[in-house]
C-alpha cells in the first residue's frame, strides 16, 4: 500500500537529481543546437543534415560550372569528390541509408521530426572527426577563392557553399560529454563561492535570530491571556501568504522613494539615505534577512510553543522549591526538555533557508551587483537565463549536496527522535 | 505555565502585533491611496481614498486569471496528494511493513530536496510530454512538495488513533482495506483536513516551479503573476498594493477560520507528545 505513494516520491525526486547529476558532465546548452541533448558519442542530426545535404549537392552543380579557370573547378570538384566520400561511408554504416531514406521522405513532406532516435543517429568517433575536420578545410578553401578571384556570379556562389558547409559541420556533433569538467570550472568561480558564501551567511545570521526570537516570544506568551486567537492569527498570516508576495511587499517597504521603513530608518538615523537598503550590499543583506526573521520567525515561536507545553509545570514548582531562580530554570529546566523540539524547528528552517529563492530573487533580485545572490538563484539563472544545463546542474547538484550535509549533520544530532511514535 | 497577565504583558502584545502586521497595515493604507499620493508624501491616512488602485490592479493584468489557476493547481495537488498520502501514511503506521523507518527516511528526504535541485529534469520532461503552460504541467511538480509532506503529518496523526478499534474490526471480519475506510478514515478525517489545508497553501505559495514551467500570463499563478506587476521602467506600487491585498484577503480567511488545525498541523512533526 505505500508502493504507489513512494514509487511516486521516487519518479518525483530521486529520479530528476539523479538526472541532475548526469546532465552536470555534459556541456549541455539547450540555446546551442549542437549542444542541445547529452551525446556519450558522435550523432549526426540528421534532420539538418540531410536538409544542408540536398542544398549542397544542388550549389555544387553550379560552383563547378562557373568556375573561372581549371585549378579552380579542380578544387571545387575534390572537394565535391571528398563530401559524397564522406556521406557514402555514412550511408553504409549499420542501419543509416534506411534512416537516412525516412528521414528525407519527412523533409520532402515537410514534417518537422519530433523522435529524437530518427533525428539522431550514432556514428563512428573517427569518422566524425574527420569529416568535421574535412569541412571546415574546403570551407576556408572556398573562402580563400572568395578573396581572390573575382568573377562574380562565382564568388557569391562559392561564399555561399562555403557558409553551407559550416551549417553541415555544425550537424555532424561530437560527443559533448567532458566528465568533471563543469565540476572544476565551478569549484575555482569566484561567484559560484561569493553566492555560497551568500546563502551560508543569510541562514545562519536568519535562522539564529529567528530562533533566539522565536524563543522569546514562545516563552512570553506561553501563559493564559485573553486574545490568543488574535495573536495566533495574526502569527500566522506572514507564515501563510506566498513568500513572493511578501517579498514584493517588503520591497516596496524597503524602496529609496516611496517605502516607509526605509523613510523612518533614515529618520532615526539608522541609516544615512533612504535608498541604502537596497542601493548597497550590506543594504541588501539586511532587508533580506529581515523580511525573512519577519516571515518566519512567527512560524518558528509557534512550533517552540507547542514544545513549551509539553513540558510540565511540576518541574517548575520544583525548581523554585530548590531555590533555582527564573534564569536557571530556563537553563535547567526548559533548554534541555526544549532541545529536541528546537533541533527539529532548527532543522527545517535551516533546510528551508539554505534552498532560498523566491524571497531573494522577487526582492534584491540577487543585486546589488550580485552581494545577495543566493547559490540557488545562480543556479537558476545559469540554467533558464543563459539556457546552460550541464553548468546549471553542477549548481543544483551543489545545492543538494549542501542540503545533504546538513540535514546528515543534523540528523546525527536528533538521532531517533524525529521519528519517534512512527514506527512502533 | 500559567502565570497570570499583567498589563505589561499586554503592552508587549500589542505591540508584537502591530510589527507583524505593519506591513500589511501599511499596504492597506496605500492601496486606497489615490495612485498619485503615494509618491509624495508618507502619511498614514490619505485624505481622498479612492479604489483606483485596485480598479488598475484588476485591469491592467489578469489577477483574477491568476486567481483561478493558483486554486485550481492547488486543489488538484491537494487531492491527488492526500488521496496517494493517506493509504501510505495509513500503511506506514499500522501495517507490519520491513524497512519503515528506511521509507520514512526517503519520505523525509524528499521533502527536504531542493527544487533547485530537481528542476531541470522536471522541466525537460514536462516540456518533452507537452505541459508547459497547463495545470498538470505544475500539478506533477508539486507532487514532489506535497506527498511527502502530507504523508509526515498524516503518520502522525493516524498514531494517535486507538489500536482496539481496528483490532475489533478485524475480529469482525474487515480486510484492511474496509479497516482503512471505514474505522480509520472516519476517524482520521479531521487530520486529514488540517493536511490538506497545509498542502494547498503550500502548494498556493509555491514560486519557482510556477516561474520556469507556466511562462504564459494565462497560466502564471499568484506569487509569479503578483512579483512581475512591474515593467522594465517603473513599478507601479499602488496596482502591487492593491492586487496584494486583494490576493492575501483569500489566505486570511483561510487562516482565520483554520487557524487551530494549521497550528496543531504544523506542530504535530516536531513535538513528541
Amino acid at each position: 500500500m505505500v508502493a504507489p505513494a513512494l514509487i511516486l516520491v521516487i519518479l518525483v525526486t530521486l529520479w530528476p537529481v539523479a538526472q541532475s547529476f548526469y546532465n552536470s558532465l555534459f556541456d549541455y546548452r539547450l540555446n546551442d543546437p549542437s549542444r542541445s541533448d547529452r551525446f556519450l558519442s558522435s550523432n549526426v542530426d540528421l534532420e539538418n543534415y540531410a536538409n544542408q545535404y540536398f542544398y549542397l549537392s544542388r550549389d555544387f552543380e553550379t560552383l563547378a560550372a562557373d568556375a573561372p579557370d581549371p585549378e579552380a573547378a579542380d578544387a571545387v570538384s575534390e572537394i565535391q569528390a571528398g563530401i559524397e566520400g564522406y556521406h557514402n561511408e555514412l550511408l553504409e554504416m549499420d542501419g543509416l541509408s534506411e534512416q537516412y531514406e525516412e528521414v528525407e521522405s519527412m523533409l520532402a513532406s515537410f514534417t518537422a521530426i519530433g523522435d529524437r532516435t530518427l533525428k539522431y543517429a550514432e556514428v563512428d568517433n573517427e569518422w566524425a572527426e574527420s569529416y568535421k575536420a574535412f569541412l571546415t578545410e574546403s570551407s576556408e578553401e572556398l573562402e580563400s577563392f572568395v578573396t581572390t578571384a573575382d568573377d562574380e556570379a562565382f564568388t557569391t556562389n562559392a561564399a555561399n557553399v562555403a557558409g553551407t558547409l559550416l551549417m553541415v559541420e555544425n550537424t555532424v556533433i561530437e560527443s559533448n560529454f567532458i566528465g568533471l569538467k563543469n565540476y572544476s570550472r565551478y569549484l575555482q568561480d569566484g561567484r559560484m563561492w561569493q553566492s555560497l558564501y551568500n546563502t551560508l551567511i543569510f541562514t545562519v545570521v536568519s535562522v539564529g535570530a529567528e530562533l533566539i526570537l522565536g524563543l522569546a516570544i514562545a516563552i512570553l506568551i506561553n501563559r493564559t491571556f485573553t486574545g490568543r486567537g488574535i495573536v495566533r492569527a495574526s502569527v500566522l498570516i506572514p507564515w501563510a501568504i506566498p513568500t513572493a508576495v511578501a517579498a514584493m511587499m517588503w520591497k516596496f517597504l524597503y524602496d529609496g522613494q516611496t517605502g516607509i521603513v526605509s523613510h523612518y530608518f533614515e529618520q532615526f538615523s539608522l541609516i544615512s539615505d533612504a535608498s541604502v537598503l537596497l542601493s548597497t550590499a550590506t543594504g541588501g543583506m539586511f532587508s533580506v534577512i529581515f523580511a525573512d526573521v519577519w516571515k518566519t520567525t512567527p512560524y518558528m515561536a509557534l512550533l517552540l510553543l507547542a514544545g513549551l507545553q509539553t513540558i510540565p509545570q511540576g518541574l517548575y514548582e520544583a525548581a523554585e522549591v530548590d531555590g533555582a531562580g527564573k534564569w536557571q530554570q530556563f537553563w535547567k529546566v526548559t533548554l534541555p526538555l526544549l532541545k529536541s523540539a528546537i533541533l527539529v524547528a532548527l532543522l527545517f528552517r535551516t533546510l528551508d533557508a539554505f534552498r532560498v529563492f523566491d524571497l531573494i530573487f522577487v526582492l534584491t533580485g540577487g543585486g546589488p551587483a550580485n552581494a545577495t545572490e543566493s547559490i540557488s538563484i545562480y543556479a537558476y539563472i545559469t540554467l533558464f537565463s543563459q539556457q546552460n544545463f550541464g553548468a546549471g546542474s553542477v549548481l543544483s547538484v551543489i545545492v543538494f549536496v549542501s542540503v545533504a550535509i546538513i540535514s546528515t549533520l543534523f540528523i546525527k544530532f536528533i538521532g531517533s527522535d524525529l521519528f519517534a511514535g512512527k514506527t512502533r | 505555565m500559567n502565570k497570570r497577565a499583567g498589563i505589561g504583558f499586554y503592552i508587549f502584545l500589542v505591540v508584537f502585533v502591530f510589527f507583524v502586521m505593519f506591513p500589511f497595515i501599511w499596504v492597506f493604507l496605500t492601496s486606497i491611496k489615490p495612485p498619485g499620493e503615494i509618491f509624495n508624501n508618507f502619511n498614514w491616512f490619505s485624505s481622498d481614498p479612492s479604489v483606483a488602485s485596485y480598479v488598475n490592479a484588476w485591469n491592467n493584468r489578469p489577477l483574477g486569471r491568476y486567481m483561478l489557476n493558483s486554486f485550481m493547481i492547488s486543489s488538484i495537488t491537494t487531492i491527488i496528494a492526500i488521496a496517494f498520502a493517506s493509504v501510505a501514511a495509513y500503511a506506514l503506521t499500522r501495517l507490519p511493513i520491513r524497512f519503515k523507518g528506511l521509507i520514512l527516511g526517503v519520505i523525509l528526504a524528499a521533502s527536504m530536496f531542493p527544487q533547485i535541485a530537481i528542476i531541470s529534469p522536471i522541466y525537460n520532461f514536462i516540456t518533452s510530454v507537452g505541459l508547459r503552460n497547463s495545470y498538470m504541467g505544475l500539478v506533477i511538480p508539486y507532487i514532489t512538495i506535497s506527498l511527502p509532506l502530507s504523508i509526515w503529518i498524516l503518520a502522525t496523526f493516524f498514531q494517535k488513533i486507538p489500536w482496539e478499534l481496528e483490532e475489533s474490526a478485524k475480529l469482525d471480519g474487515a480486510t484492511p482495506f474496509q479497516t482503512f475506510r471505514k474505522i480509520i478514515f472516519p476517524l482520521a478525517a479531521p487530520g486529514v483536513f488540517t493536511t490538506g489545508i497545509l498542502v494547498f497553501i503550500a502548494a498556493w505559495n509555491e514560486y519557482l516551479f510556477a516561474l520556469t514551467i507556466n511562462t504564459d500570463d494565462n497560466w502564471r499563478t499568484v506569487p509569479v503573476g503578483i512579483s512581475l506587476y512591474q515593467s522594465q521602467f517603473n513599478i507601479p506600487w499602488g496596482d502591487i498594493s492593491a492586487a496584494t491585498v486583494i490576493v492575501t484577503i483569500p489566505i486570511v480567511i483561510l487562516v482565520l477560520i483554520f487557524q487551530r488545525r494549521i497550528v496543531a498541523g504544523l506542530t504535530s512533526g516536531s513535538v513528541k507528545e
